[in-house]
């Protein structure tokens, strides 16, 4: 078959690929054949592709070493164009579809002929650990340029420059059992808490749910192990109360059983994802989990042996040997050489062997190994080495030979002669580390247990742990402590666990294993070739060594000073082993150097799938007022309000050109000072207080009196925080004796309603009020000018004679048909109605206005326009003169503060503190600029000496300003030391460009000092 | 008597309302899947919304007399009438909702008022401040999973509840009045943002809009 020729290392049966079904794909431009069922990790193995990568540092070539989600090498950029890039994906848990393109994140140009090896090689005698910092921190100028080649050179993928066809979202999932990892303990653990009738979710990362028993040698029930996998995923699927997500990583365990799950729903059929009913399916999913409990049955990462050489291609974990072959049909190689330290990794020489190709011999580092698998190894013939190891692979970019030598785990020595095994493959297996990644997240610490050679998860409340992620590794006692977890986890959410009858397992005889992590070399560590920790940063074991040499002690400052475990790689496979290497080299216990700490995300995770749908017009709430489609014709251009969108101004097109923002404010300010003008102020927050004690509550929420507010009419209000300081204003007005509507800023409505519940609620509960937001209830559009009132009169029922319907008067009736409240405050100067109906009347009476409005010259105004008018009468916007340190002496307000009232109000307390009656506070004050042309910064600092030198003494800022159209001139506020005893003197402005202005104080009201014009 | 202002907001005359969607219709159309759509979305606007506030004994026997209904007093649910056309639901321990026909709020707090008489309360017209989203199909579920944080599952969420939670990055009022069908209650201003992010959510299920 021409097909098995170039997959020459796919074996003719065997695994759960679909031989029927061929798929090509592209690596590193070589067109290349794998099967359904194939990762592209097993796809390259079965072509003979030993390269996949260079490596970070050194820039040596790499090979596969890894089955799942711990691989350190095989990192990939995916995507056959521009958009569909991804980087960072592990070919390992790349499921292989038809027309796969992928290329090495690493080497330059390319993974086989690298121009960074040379620099590597060259180089890397001089990258000790700590290189980047000592090397390249100085000068700091250079960073950036360093940077960029540092970054280059390292690699791990790019994202892509074109826009992402994709789409993603998340998904807020609730259950009460969630287990992650569906293996053999998973499985069990799901069974029993799904037939509980419990809520349970079961995620996996892999293509297919069952873990190792997809692979696995041993049976069950006397059948192999997938038989009772199929099974038990059919029964879960059978449950309503069961969600299986495959393909599915829980990447983060957050506070309070939160778990983010990370989906990939299509990233196994293409780069971009397939169109069902005309859209486009969702590529990634990123799902919020609450669960009621955890179980972990994440499983246990192989520990690979640290020796010279460990990096060169065709070294491989033990346990990926067997899973290529079993569960891929893949042997990748000829010649195998085992080096192990336990029993486990002898099923790898024994499905070697099965699948026709060569053990050279097993590397025991025990001197008597004995068990049911060691057994079977002698009865196949394999020859056995014990008390030694594998000290050396040779070869440079394949496996060629391993010497082996007698060594002294004890004494760290080589202890006998080294002979050389001719062969292409290295297997290892240093025992298991379990993976308790996720336990980890919560903070809670790993327990070393001496026992297993192995971390141990610790557990916050609410999670438990089974199988491998617990140290356990025989599988009957996997399925039990399954079972057993799943019972417990149902029986804590309140499920009632049915029984479960766990299949029986082979009982095989297993022997101890011995503590080997480095294996010695004939050289010292320091002088010998490079032993590799973690193959993905390039932390040898020489780094660590020199690192505890330097003075590093702890593990933590350890990982940081060699990178070891960083990035995206987490110490799947290296931390334990670092770890080893730095208790050896400081004659300490591993659990005595610290304990090993894990960070979201345990893979990496798309963007897309962070962001969901948060993005493009979905990334903020936008907030209409019921006027937003006719701002929007009108072709208004918008200010975001918090997530409101105002009108800002009203370009209009003069002579074919529109309008700039100075030309259309300063139209829209002399129609209003000159004719009418119009504003949507639908936005300003709205609370409907009632009830008896309605004005003792606002006489304690706001600096000023309302015990003689009458119904019909309005006022002012100003409001402190507890701290003196000014929070917020507002009209409010009173409605009836026990009803007022308060009005707030714009962006302080929800925040002012939640402290007005939080001051009743918990101060005065003995006060009879409620409060209601009505916001969105009413619309209001604001008249005002020399023309309003007869505009108003064209369309409306009420008096609005100036004597009956006074300034600060409120009056309903109906405007343009509609009922409505009017009220006659004004935050312009001018003479003002602000007309509120039920918003979904706002459209007709703003058009009935517009209609009778045109002979009166009404013209409608924004933000900036209402700013210049405002600011003119001196009236303050709050957060814009105020920052929450201004009280309102500062602001010179004096007028709205009842020092007398008789019950004590919110920031009287702080008002008479020494601070806040300081003479020299920054104080509110206008400044008018000696050239009237000049418009002074906001922001702006103000001096009192320009020749002072620098630094000079800063004696306030300019808080508002504006060019003013009916005064032709510029204008500001500003908080000024002192100021209010400051009138008439001349302060200066010294810019960054070098220019300083000059402005004299004066009053803050720069127009209609008297107020008459709102009084009309 | 309470000593509050009321107004009827409402006029009898042929004066043209807009719903809070007006705006969203015009600008995002109202897709129709057709045949193979699995989700609903019908606006029921112009509905009578009051909120009432008060003690829940006093407000009790008021709304059983003037409107036939049982006050929910158990946090987080909903009565309605046989029509299904008026309800009220608990908001917080001294809040309810109740939505009625539109056109119908006023009478109706008139007679509330006439009817709790001095006891403390209050009632708030909110007609005007938010619109109710009615959202059924097969796939509603999952269209609410990827939109509030809150358990829509029915073993957590039976008809007849109704809680306050995050919509996506606003807030709603979601409850489920009968087995297949779910109710949201936004508030006007984020109606649009509402409208976007429900058609978008839904758009992979196919979405059919009632206007």
């Amino acid at each position: 078959m021409s097909q098995s020729k170039q997959q020459m290392f796919r074996l003719n049966t065997g695994g759960r690929i679909d031989r029927s079904r061929t798929l090509s794909f592209t690596f590193n431009g070589q067109r290349y054949q794998g099967h359904p069922g194939d990762t592209l990790a097993s796809a390259l193995l079965a072509n003979g592709v030993d390269i996949v990568n260079r490596s970070f540092k050194y820039s040596r070539p790499r090979g596969i070493v890894a089955a799942g989600a711990e691989e350190p090498n095989a990192i990939v950029q995916l995507g056959s164009n521009e958009a569909a890039q991804v980087p960072n994906v592990r070919a390992t848990q790349q499921a292989l579809f038809d027309g796969l393109t992928a290329c090495s994140t690493n080497g330059w140009p390319n993974v086989q002929r690298d121009l960074m090896g040379l620099v590597g090689k060259l180089g890397g005698q001089f990258m000790p650990p700590g290189f980047y910092y000592k090397t390249f921190m100085a000068p700091a100028s250079m960073w950036l340029t360093y940077e960029k080649y540092i970054r280059k050179a390292a690699g791990l993928g790019r994202s892509p420059m074109e826009a992402d066809p994709d789409s993603y979202d998340h998904f807020n999932q609730h259950c009460d059992v969630l287990v992650v990892g569906a293996g053999a303990a998973g499985l069990a653990a799901a069974l029993a808490a799904a037939r509980s009738g419990a809520r349970v979710i079961v995620a996996d990362e892999q293509e297919e749910m069952g873990g190792s028993l997809l692979a696995s040698r041993e049976t069950l029930e006397g059948k192999p192990a997938d038989q009772w996998v199929a099974r038990v995923l059919g029964e879960l699927a059978s449950y309503e109360n069961v969600t299986l997500l495959p393909r599915t990583t829980a990447n983060g365990y957050h506070d309070h059983n939160f778990v983010t799950l990370h989906e990939r729903r299509t990233e196994h059929l293409g780069d971009t994802a397939p169109v069902e009913n005309g859209h486009r399916q969702v590529r990634a999913r990123l799902h919020r989990v609450r669960a009621g409990q955890v179980i972990l049955s994440t499983g246990a990462h192989e520990r690979p042996l640290v020796y010279a050489g460990n990096d060169v291609p065709g070294n491989l974990l033990a346990g990926a040997v067997s899973t290529y072959i079993r569960r891929y049909g893949v042997a990748p190689g000829r010649k195998l050489v085992l080096s192990t330290s336990n029993d486990y990794g002898y099923r790898a020489a024994l499905d070697w062997k099965e699948a026709g190709c060569e053990v050279v011999a097993i590397v025991d580092a025990r001197e008597a190994p004995a068990g049911d698998w060691v057994d079977a190894a002698r009865a196949q013939g394999i020859k056995i080495i014990t008390g030694s190891a594998v000290i050396e692979a040779k070869g440079s970019n394949r496996v060629t030979a391993a010497r082996v030598a007698k060594i002294d785990i004890d004494a760290f020595k080589v202890s006998g002669p080294v002979q050389e095994l001719a062969c292409d493959t290295i297997a290892s297996s240093g025992g298991y580390s379990p993976v308790i990644h996720l336990a980890s997240h919560t903070g809670a610490r790993p327990t070393w247990r001496e026992d297993i050679l192995g971390f141990v998860p610790g557990l916050v409340k609410g999670v438990q742990a089974c199988g491998g992620a617990k140290g356990t590794y025989t599988l009957g006692d996997v399925l039990a402590e399954g079972v057993e977890a799943g019972i417990r986890a149902a029986a804590t959410t309140g499920y009632t666990a049915q029984t479960v009858s766990l299949p029986s397992a082979e009982r095989l005889q297993q022997g101890p294993a011995v503590a080997l992590f480095q294996v010695p070399h004939e050289k010292s560590t320091l002088r010998g070739p490079k032993q590799f920790v973690d193959l993905q940063n390039d932390v040898t074991a020489a780094g660590i060594e020199l690192a505890t040499r330097e003075g590093f002690e702890s593990i933590e400052h350890i990982k940081r000073y060699t990178a070891m475990g960083f990035g995206t790689d987490q110490g799947k496979l290296g931390n334990i082993n670092g770890m080893a290497i730095a208790a050896r080299c400081l004659k300490r216990s591993i659990p005595e150097v610290g304990t090993t700490v894990f960070r979201p995300n345990y893979t990496p995770v798309t963007f897309g799938a962070i962001v969901g749908r948060h993005c493009r017009d979905l990334f903020d709430p936008e907030r209409y007022t019921a006027l937003h489609h006719w701002h929007v014709e009108r072709g208004a251009e918008f200010e975001d309000v918090g997530q409101w969108k105002r009108p800002w101004y009203y370009p209009q097109k003069v002579n074919g050109k529109a309008e700039t923002i100075q030309e259309a404010v300063a139209r829209e300010c002399l129609a209003v000072r000159e004719k009418v003008g119009i504003l949507d102020a639908s936005t300003l927050g709205k609370i409907d207080i009632q009830g008896p004690d309605a004005r003792e509550f606002l006489a304690r929420v706001y600096t000023n009196k309302w015990e003689k507010l009458a119904v019909g009419k309005c006022r002012y209000g100003l409001m402190c925080k507890d701290d003196g300081m000014v929070t917020d204003d507002g009209v409010t007005s009173c409605l009836a004796e026990n009803h007022f509507l308060m009005t707030t800023t714009t962006g302080g409505a929800a925040a002012i309603l939640e402290w007005l519940e939080l001051w009743h609620q918990t101060e005065w509960p003995e006060l009879d009020v409620y409060f209601s937001s009505v916001t969105d209830h009413w619309a209001t559009m604001t008249i005002t000018g020399p023309e309003a009132r007869k505009l108003l009169a064209e369309i409306s029922d009420i008096d609005l004679d100036r004597d009956s319907f006074k300034f600060m008067d409120w009056r309903s009736g109906k405007v343009a048909g509609v009922p409505a409240r009017v009220f006659r405050i004004s935050f312009t100067g001018e003479l003002t109605f602000e007309i509120n109906v039920q918003a979904n009347y706002a459209m007709h009476v703003w058009q009935t206005l517009f209609k009778h409005g045109e002979k009166y010259g009404l013209t409608p105004y924004g933000t900036e326009t209402m700013h210049v008018l405002r600011a003119e009468k001196g009236f303050i916007i709050v957060g814009q003169e105020t920052d929450g340190s201004v009280t309102p002496e500062d602001l010179g307000m004096q007028w709205a503060i009842g020092y007398d009232k008789p019950y004590s109000w919110i920031g009287k307390r702080a008002l008479t503190r020494s601070d806040t009656k300081r003479e020299n506070r920054k104080q509110l004050v206008g400044l008018r600029p000696k050239d009237p042309k000049v418009v002074l910064e906001e922001g702006a600092q103000i001096v009192l000496d320009p020749k002072h030198a620098i630094p000079m003494p800063m004696v306030g800022h300019v808080t508002s300003s504006y060019y003013s159209p009916i005064l032709d001139s510029g204008f500001a506020l500003a908080v000024v030391k002192g100021g209010h005893q400051r009138l008439g003197e001349t302060v200066y402005l010294p810019m960054a460009d070098g220019q300083t202005f000059e402005a004299e104080i004066v009053s803050t009201i720069f127009y209609d000092p008297k107020g008459e014009r709102q009084n009309v | 008597m309470s000593n509050a202002a009321t107004f009827d907001t409402r006029t009898d005359t042929a004066i043209p309302v807009e719903s809070p969607l007006a705006y969203s219709y015009r600008r995002s159309g109202a897709p129709q899947a057709g045949g193979s759509s699995r989700l609903q979305l019908r606006e029921r606007a112009m509905l009578g919304h009051l909120i009432l506030r008060g003690g829940a004994i006093v407000l009790d026997e008021a709304v059983r007399d003037v409107l036939g209904l049982n006050l929910p007093g158990r946090p987080q649910t909903l009565v309605q009438d046989a029509s299904g056309e008026r309800s009220i639901q608990w908001l917080s321990p001294d809040e309810w909702l109740v939505i009625v026909p539109g056109g119908e709020e006023f009478p109706l707090e008139t007679k509330l008022r006439e009817h709790l008489g001095s006891a403390h309360f209050a009632i708030s017209d909110v007609s005007g401040g938010q619109t109710l989203l009615e959202i059924s199909g097969e796939a509603a579920r999952e269209l609410l999973m990827k939109t509030v944080i809150y358990d829509v599952h029915p073993s957590n969420f039976p008809v007849g509840k109704g809680v306050t939670t995050v919509f996506a990055k606003a807030t709603t009022i979601i409850r489920r009045p009968s087995e297949d069908r779910w109710e949201l209650v936004v508030r006007r201003s984020f109606a649009d943002y509402c409208y976007r992010w429900l058609l978008d959510a839904g758009a992979e299920f196919g979405v059919n809009v009632q206007q």
